[in-house]
C-alpha cells in the first residue's frame, strides 16, 4: 500500500461522517485519532475562541448552542429564501445569512461570517487529517457521497468543500449507490434494491434498480427532519419531566449544563439499547437545588420497551414514507429483492421489525449501518484511481436530475431525464405559444416536480426577433448539452431563419472563483500558524522542562563549585539564561525560544556534569 | 471545623479590617493544625512587633512573609493617592525617616528653625490660602471605596480570591468602577495563572482517579459534577477549558480542585 498514492472515501453525512479506504483490497474504514469511527459533522467556536471539530464540537453544542454549526448539509448548495433554508432556519440556534449575491447561505459563527462550503470542509479537513495520521503521509484523493437528490448546485458546493479541505474529490456519489456497492451488488447480480437510511438527522428511502455497472436510483423519498436526535429527544423529555416530578418541578431544560449531559446521556443509553434490554442513567451533580443545597443527581433505568413506547410514532413514521416512496417508484415491497439497512439507527431492533414486517423479508445487515456509504466511497475510489478488469463497478458520471424548461402553464418539460450518462446532449423542438409571438422566454431547470416552481432554476435568457406568425407555426429548437466537466449549455434556434440564442450554465455553491481562492489563501495561512502554535507548544513544554530540571540541580551544582576555584558564576549564568528563556515563554515567542534553547541544553548538560561529580564518591571527584 | 487555608485567609481578612486580635486568634488555631506552618508565623511575629498606631487602619503593613507578589500591583499604580486631612505638598518625610541624618545637630544646643527661615528660603511647608481651598471635612467612605480598599490590600497580601470578591461586589454596583476593572483583570489572569500551573501541562488528558461509583460521595456542585463527566480520557485540559462553556478562571479553579482532591489526576498527553 505504502507504494501507491493514498485515498480515501468520505461519507459527508447530516450529523456524523465517516472515511474510509481500502487496502490490499480490503475495505476498512479508518478510525479517528481518538480512536472513533464517526465524526459528529460539527464545527464550533468555544467561547475562549478555539475552534472545535466533531466530537468536542458535539460534546459543547448545547452550552454554546449559537455558536456551534450542525447539519450544515441541509444549507449546502442551497440558495437563500428557499423552502428548505426557511425551514432549517426555524429550527437552528445559530445565526445564517444571505451571501454578498443575496443567493447562498452563510452562517454566522464566533462573530465570523462563513460560506457553508467553508463550514463543511472543516469537517472534511479533520477526516483528511484523521486518514493522513493513519497513512502517515498526505492524502489528497477522495470520492464524497451526497443523497441522491442532491442537485448540480449542492454538489458543486460539496466539491468546494472538499477543495478548500486540500482534496482532490474525484467523484461524487449517491449515498444509495455508495451503499449498494459496498454490499458488492452490481458483480453478482440484478435487482431491484431499498436503502432505508436512518442517519443521525434524516431519513432517506432509495429504490435502486441495480443492473451491470448500472445504479439507477429510480425512487428517492425521506423525511429530512427525522433522525436518531428525534429519538434522543425522546429519551431527554421523559428524563426531564420524570426529574421534575420528583425534585419539586425543577425544570432541567433551563439549565444548558445539564441539558448537555442529558443529551450525551440520552444517546448513550440508546444506542445500549440496541444490544442490552435495559440502560443505566447516572448522572451525579446534574442540577443546582438552589439556596447552596447539595446539587441533585439523577438515577434512571430504562428499558428497551419504554424506548420502544417513547419512540412508536417515529418508527411508524418511517415505515409511512417507505410505502409512499414505493408507491410513488410503482414497486410493491414484494417486488424489491434486497432491503439495506444504513445509518446508525437502523442497528434499533424494533426498527428491523418494523422494516421485516413492512417487506416481508430479512434487510441485509452484512455491513455496519455506520460504516456502508463511506466504505462504498472508498470502493469507488479505488476503482477510479486503480482499475483492474472484471473486478470493479465503476459507476459513469450521471446527471443526477431532470433537466429541462419552463413551458406553458407553469410546467417541466425535461430535456435530459435524471441518470443520464456525461457527456450528453438532446434537442427538442418547442413551438409559439401565441399568434405573432415574437419573443421566447427560455428558463432552464433542475428537479424532479412537474411544477416548475418546485424545480432550481439554473438560468434564462429570451430568444428574440422571432418572425410573427399563428401560433404553432415557429418551430425553435432548444438544444442541451452537458460537457464532461457538467457544464451545462442551452441554445435556442428559430428553425426557419436560424436566429439563435445560448447560454452556458455552471453549477454553482454560490461562492465564486475569487472568494474560494480567498478561502483557499486563508486556509493557507491558518495551517501554517497551526504548525507554528504546535510549534511553539513544542518548544515551550521543552524549555520548560529543562528548566525544570536545571532547577532541581542548583543544590547540587552549588555544592560542588564550592569545592572548586572554578565557574563560580555558573549558577549566575544559568540564572540569566533561564530567565531568558522564562520571559520568551511568557511571550510565546518562538524565535525567541527556539534561539535560547540551545544555551539551556548546553546549561543543563554542564549542570548534569558538574552535579555528578559532586555525588560522585570521594576519590572519583 | 474550618481547614488551615480558611483559617489564614479568616485571619488575613480579619487583619486587613484591623482585629488585630481577630486575627491572632485565627492564625492561632491554623498553628494548632499545623505547628510549624511558616507563613502563619511570620504573620504572627508581625502582629506581635507592630505597634498599634503602626497597625491603625491608615497605615496597615503587610505580613512579612506576604508571597512575593505582594508587590503593588499594576492598577494600584493608578490608583488615586490617599488624600490627607489637609492637603500639604508633598514631602520627604512621608516616606519616612532616612537611613542617614541630613543634618547633624551640634552637641549643646538644637538646630534654631526660625533662624534658619530667616536667612534662607526655607518656609515651613504649609498650605497657600489663596490657591488652596478651605480643607473639606472628610467625606464618609461608602461600601465602594471600603471594599476597595479592602481589594488593594488583600491583592497586596496575595489573597487575590478574596480581593476578587471584593470586585466583583463593587462591580454589582458600579460596573464601570476603572479601577475595579483593573483589579478584576489582574486578579482573574493571577488566579488562572496559578489554578493552570497547578494543572501542569495543558496538553495532558485528565483521568477519574476515583471509581466512578466512587463519585457520587463527593461534595461537588453542578458545575463541577459537568467537568467531572467531561472527562474521559479523551480530551486534555486544553479542551476542557474549551468545552466547558465556564469563564476560564471558574474552569481552571474547579480542574485543580478536583485534582488537589485527588478527584483527578492529570496523566499524560
Amino acid at each position: 500500500m505504502s507504494e501507491v498514492e493514498p485515498f480515501i472515501g468520505i461519507d459527508l453525512g447530516t450529523t456524523n461522517s465517516v472515511v474510509a479506504t481500502v487496502m490490499d483490497g480490503v475495505p476498512r474504514v479508518i478510525n479517528g485519532r481518538a480512536g472513533q469511527v464517526l465524526t459528529p459533522s460539527m464545527v464550533a467556536v468555544a467561547k475562549n475562541g478555539k475552534r472545535l471539530v466533531g466530537q468536542i464540537a458535539k460534546r459543547q453544542a448545547i452550552t454554546n448552542a449559537e455558536n456551534t454549526v450542525f447539519a450544515a448539509k441541509r444549507l449546502i448548495g442551497r440558495r437563500w429564501g428557499s423552502k428548505e433554508v426557511e425551514d432549517a432556519r426555524k429550527v437552528l440556534p445559530y445565526q445564517v445569512a444571505p451571501g454578498p449575491e443575496g443567493h447562498d447561505v452563510r452562517v454566522v459563527i464566533g462573530g465570523r461570517t462563513l460560506a457553508v462550503p467553508e463550514v463543511s470542509a472543516m469537517v472534511l479537513s479533520e477526516l483528511r487529517a484523521d486518514a493522513e495520521a493513519f497513512f502517515g503521509r498526505r492524502v489528497h484523493k477522495a470520492v464524497v457521497t451526497v443523497p441522491a437528490y442532491f442537485n448540480d448546485g449542492q454538489r458543486q458546493a460539496t466539491k468546494d468543500a472538499g477543495r478548500i479541505a486540500g482534496l482532490d474529490v474525484i467523484r461524487i456519489i449517491n449515498e444509495p449507490t455508495s451503499a449498494a456497492l459496498a454490499y458488492g451488488f452490481g458483480r453478482q447480480m440484478e435487482k431491484k434494491v431499498v436503502v432505508f437510511d436512518l442517519g443521525g438527522g434524516t431519513f432517506d428511502v432509495s429504490v435502486l434498480d441495480i443492473g451491470k455497472s448500472v445504479y439507477d436510483v429510480v425512487a428517492v423519498g425521506g423525511d429530512t427532519y427525522l433522525g436518531g436526535e428525534d429519538f434522543d429527544r425522546r429519551i431527554m423529555d421523559w428524563l426531564v419531566f420524570s426529574f421534575a416530578k420528583e425534585n419539586g418541578g425543577i425544570d432541567l431544560r433551563q439549565d444548558k449544563m445539564a441539558l448537555q449531559r442529558l443529551k450525551d446521556a440520552s444517546e448513550r443509553a440508546k444506542i445500549e439499547l440496541s444490544a442490552a434490554t435495559s440502560a443505566g442513567i447516572h448522572l451525579p451533580f446534574l442540577a443546582s437545588a438552589g439556596d447552596g443545597k447539595s446539587a441533585l443527581h439523577m438515577e434512571r433505568q430504562l428499558g428497551r420497551d419504554k424506548l420502544e413506547e417513547l419512540s412508536k410514532d417515529l418508527v411508524d413514521r418511517c415505515i409511512q414514507v417507505a410505502e409512499k416512496t414505493l408507491r410513488d417508484a410503482g414497486v410493491r415491497p414484494s417486488q424489491v429483492g434486497e432491503v439495506l439497512l444504513v445509518g446508525g439507527m437502523t442497528r434499533m431492533p424494533r426498527v428491523q421489525q418494523a422494516v421485516r414486517d413492512f417487506f416481508g423479508r430479512e434487510p441485509s445487515r452484512g455491513v455496519h449501518p455506520e460504516e456502508v456509504v463511506a466504505l462504498g466511497a472508498a470502493i469507488q475510489a479505488h476503482s477510479l484511481l486503480y482499475p483492474q478488469k472484471d473486478r470493479d463497478v465503476l459507476l459513469l458520471d450521471v446527471t443526477p436530475q431532470n433537466l429541462g424548461l419552463l413551458v406553458v402553464g407553469g410546467y417541466f418539460t425535461t430535456v435530459i431525464p435524471r441518470n443520464t450518462t456525461v457527456p450528453t446532449s438532446q434537442t427538442h423542438i418547442f413551438t409559439t405559444v401565441q399568434d405573432d409571438q415574437t419573443q421566447a422566454r427560455i428558463v432552464v431547470l433542475q428537479g424532479e416536480s412537474e411544477k416548475a416552481t418546485d424545480n432550481e432554476m439554473l438560468g434564462e435568457f429570451v430568444l428574440s426577433g422571432i418572425r410573427p406568425a399563428r401560433r404553432g407555426d415557429v418551430e425553435i429548437e432548444v438544444a442541451f448539452e452537458i460537457s464532461a466537466d457538467g457544464i451545462v449549455s442551452v441554445s435556442a434556434r428559430d428553425l426557419e431563419t436560424g436566429l439563435r440564442q445560448s447560454i452556458t450554465v455552471t453549477a454553482t455553491s454560490g461562492l465564486t472563483e475569487e472568494e474560494l481562492r480567498r478561502i483557499l489563501d486563508e486556509r493557507m495561512d491558518e495551517v501554517l500558524e497551526l504548525k507554528q502554535s504546535g510549534e511553539l507548544e513544542r518548544r515551550r513544554d521543552k524549555a520548560q522542562g529543562i528548566i525544570l530540571e536545571i532547577e532541581a540541580l542548583v543544590p547540587a551544582v552549588q555544592a560542588a563549585l564550592q569545592k572548586s576555584r572554578f565557574g563560580k558564576d555558573a549558577v549566575q549564568k544559568a540564572e540569566g539564561v533561564m530567565a531568558r528563556a522564562r520571559a520568551a515563554i511568557e511571550a510565546g515567542d518562538l524565535h525567541q525560544l527556539a534561539a535560547i534553547e540551545e544555551q539551556l541544553d548546553r546549561t543543563l548538560q554542564l549542570f548534569k556534569g558538574l552535579a555528578g561529580g559532586a555525588s560522585a564518591p570521594p576519590g572519583e571527584a | 471545623m474550618p481547614s488551615l487555608a480558611e483559617l489564614i485567609d479568616h485571619g488575613i481578612k480579619a487583619f486587613t479590617r484591623g482585629l488585630h486580635g481577630d486575627a491572632e486568634r485565627y492564625w492561632r488555631e491554623a498553628l494548632e493544625i499545623d505547628p510549624g506552618n511558616a507563613r502563619v508565623k511570620g504573620y504572627l511575629s508581625q502582629l506581635e512587633s507592630a505597634t498599634p498606631a503602626e497597625a491603625g487602619p491608615a497605615r496597615r503593613a503587610a505580613p512579612p512573609g506576604a508571597p512575593a507578589q505582594a508587590a503593588p500591583p499594576g492598577p494600584a499604580r493608578k490608583a488615586p493617592p490617599v488624600v490627607p486631612a489637609q492637603e500639604f505638598a508633598p514631602s520627604p518625610w512621608d516616606d519616612g525617616p532616612a537611613l542617614q541624618a541630613t543634618i547633624v545637630l551640634e552637641s549643646e544646643g538644637g538646630l534654631d528653625l526660625s533662624a534658619i527661615s530667616e536667612k534662607s528660603d526655607l518656609r515651613p511647608l504649609v498650605p497657600d490660602p489663596a490657591t488652596t481651598p478651605a480643607p473639606r471635612p472628610a467625606a464618609p467612605k461608602t461600601d465602594v471605596d471600603v471594599w476597595m480598599e479592602g481589594a488593594r490590600e488583600l491583592f497586596a497580601l496575595g489573597d487575590f480570591s478574596g480581593s476578587l470578591e471584593m470586585i466583583e461586589k463593587i462591580l454589582k454596583i458600579d460596573a464601570g468602577h476603572v479601577e475595579a476593572r483593573a483589579y478584576l483583570r489582574q486578579n482573574e489572569s493571577t488566579l488562572v495563572s496559578m489554578y493552570e500551573s497547578k494543572l501542569g501541562s495543558l496538553a495532558n488528558v485528565p483521568r477519574l482517579a476515583i471509581k466512578p461509583e466512587e463519585v457520587m460521595w463527593l461534595n461537588l456542585d453542578h458545575r463541577a459534577g459537568f467537568l467531572l463527566a467531561q472527562i474521559d480520557g479523551s480530551v486534555n485540559f486544553e479542551d476542557l477549558f474549551a468545552l466547558s462553556g465556564l469563564p476560564r478562571l471558574d474552569t481552571a479553579r474547579i480542574l485543580a480542585q478536583l485534582l488537589a482532591d485527588g478527584v483527578i489526576r492529570g496523566g499524560a498527553q
